[in-house]
């Protein structure tokens, strides 16, 4: 097969559009930034929200008297 | 003084052993030489923190002196090394990585330091790291003090984080071996991309003391190497009880690869999309390679799942409920403002906020996820995953968006492997399988809590099978 000079870099741009289409918009500010940054911990708190947790089971750090 | 051999910047802990033992070489050479080659080439990779070479020397100069009385004390004595700025070394700088702690000093060494010195190993420097080891979530490889980290292999592309300095250094032979730390990732990543070996131990196996706090239910320190022995040899000297260190599982470890279990009778989990459509695409050979020689090593590769939890949320929620509290002073106070990563800042100043019942929340999750670990290794020995899907990242990429995606529909397969063996306390070792795009690519493999044996055992095995960790970056 023939791989043209227009083949290579079709192919050569098909991941860095996929990974483009990943990237959530730059934000352009701190205050942007930080409402971002604060979406993203919203985000956690729905995420473990929907996790369902027997009652008897009890946080994973230690406490020794 | 004769010039040291260039091999012996890539030998590993029982060849420079040898060559000690036989007089070829004094702790005072190979003191000079590396603590030379880690000032002259360090910066070349971003890799150097704070040079060390008149304390190297004076230390050198003492094991010469014990040696010649017949002192001997074990494998790592006049055994050149680094560690992670985030490790104290009593009287000189220790950064953390960051602009705000650039002038910070303890007077105290940390436990690691501590015992390396007393195993006559030479410390000749400090080694660069993302700052405050990336907890707030750094978007650039630039997020750190010393400027992005440099990977040996191709410097348009990134070590690693944060452990940048402590993986490029050992790839680069500028120490024989380095210590970082992971709390989540930061050991695992740059060592996949630096294409060398190392080890996260079990959580307390190792003590913290003197290291920097980032999540104290997460933090682990850990060596970088040549091979899976090496890593060994070090775990042996800087693991034991701490009572300095609250996380202290008050356990020894004592590398014995004279004891392990055959490997025919080893069961290895694995889920096979993670080698092949989860894999980026130009690593898949490698890892295929790899798979069919860790077969021919005799283990049994079983095909198995991990358990489904969100593991990158309950990750996320732990780091950042710890780390606020940890840097709550520095975040409040507005130094936080002079970090290098604009994501990192809002991402601690976010961490503040957030409601002590997702923290609860996630440490109980942990707790399931401890237990369904616990389960799954009753069944296997260890875990196998790529230590990444691919090579390192171009230096300019940013890192807080995920790579390309799998196509819909592509099984799970270990995805979320890092955060949960960090929540569950897992121990790693990762190792390099091969070359995608002229860069390595590397395997991990998980164990259960204090199975570093084992583990260590299998990469030893791996390892005499493949040549993939003599492999050296051109030009160095």
């Amino acid at each position: 097969m023939k791989i043209t000079r227009r083949k290579l870099a079709a192919a050569a741009l098909v991941p860095a559009a996929a990974l483009a289409q990943n990237q959530p918009a730059l934000p352009r500010n701190p205050d942007e930034e930080l409402n971002a940054a604060r979406d993203r911990a919203k985000g956690l708190s729905d995420a473990l929200a929907r996790q369902s947790v027997p009652m008897d089971t009890e946080p994973a750090f230690q406490f020794k008297a | 003084m004769p010039a040291i051999p260039a091999d012996v910047f890539f030998a590993t802990i029982p060849e420079l052993n040898a060559r000690l033992t036989s007089r070829e070489i004094s702790a005072e050479e190979l003191a000079r030489a590396f603590a030379a080659r880690l000032e002259q080439l360090g910066p070349r990779f971003n890799a150097l923190a704070l040079a060390l070479p008149q304390h190297a020397l004076r230390k050198a100069l003492e094991v010469d002196k014990d040696i010649k009385r017949g002192r001997l004390r074990g494998s790592l004595q006049a055994i050149p090394y680094g560690v992670k700025d985030l490790i104290s070394f009593a009287g000189q700088p220790t950064t953390w990585g960051a602009r705000p702690f650039a002038g910070q000093v303890f007077d105290y060494s940390a436990t690691v330091v501590q015992k390396l010195d007393a195993v006559g190993a030479v410390l000749t420097g400090k080694l660069a790291m993302v700052e405050l080891a990336g907890g707030g979530g750094y978007r650039y490889a630039s997020a750190s003090l010393t400027g992005p980290g440099l990977n040996p292999w191709d410097r348009t592309r990134w070590a690693g984080g944060s452990s940048s300095g402590s993986a490029a250094a050992v790839a680069a032979g500028l120490v024989p071996f380095s210590l970082g730390s992971e709390t989540s990732g930061s050991i695992v990543t740059p060592a996949s991309y630096c294409g060398v070996t190392a080890l996260r131990p079990t959580y307390g196996l190792v003590s913290r003391h003197g290291a920097m706090a980032l999540a104290w239910t997460l933090d682990k320190l850990g060596p970088f190497a040549h091979t899976a022995e090496d890593c060994g040899l070090v775990l042996e000297a800087i693991a034991g009880k701490d009572g300095k260190d609250p996380g202290s599982a008050g356990k020894s470890f004592y590398y014995t690869p004279q004891y392990a279990r055959p490997n025919k009778e080893l069961r290895v989990g694995f889920a096979p999309v993670d080698f092949a459509e989860r894999a980026e695409a130009p690593a898949r050979a490698a890892f295929a390679a790899a798979l069919t020689v860790l077969k021919d090593t005799g283990v049994q590769l079983v095909e198995t799942s991990l358990p489904r939890f969100p593991y990158g949320p309950v990750l996320s929620a732990v780091l950042a409920a710890e780390e606020a509290s940890i840097f709550e002073s520095f975040i409040t106070s507005g130094k936080v403002e002079e970090l290098a990563d604009a994501a990192q800042i809002a991402g601690l100043k976010a961490a503040l906020e957030l409601p002590a019942k997702d923290y609860l929340k996630a440490q109980r999750i942990r707790r399931l996820i401890q237990e369904a670990f616990s389960r799954l290794f009753a069944d296997v020995d260890a875990l196998i995953a790529p230590g990444r899907a691919g090579p390192a990242t171009k230096l300019d990429q940013r890192l807080d968006a995920g790579g390309p995606a799998a196509p819909a529909g592509t099984p799970t397969g270990f995805q979320g492997i890092i955060p949960a063996g960090n929540l569950a306390g897992l121990p790693a070792l990762v190792l390099p399988c091969g070359f995608a795009e002229n860069l390595p690519v590397a395997l991990q493999f998980v164990g259960a809590p204090f199975s570093e044996n084992t583990l260590l055992a299998i990469g030893k095995e791996f390892q005499t099978r493949t040549d993939w960790h003599k492999r050296r970056p051109p030009g160095v």
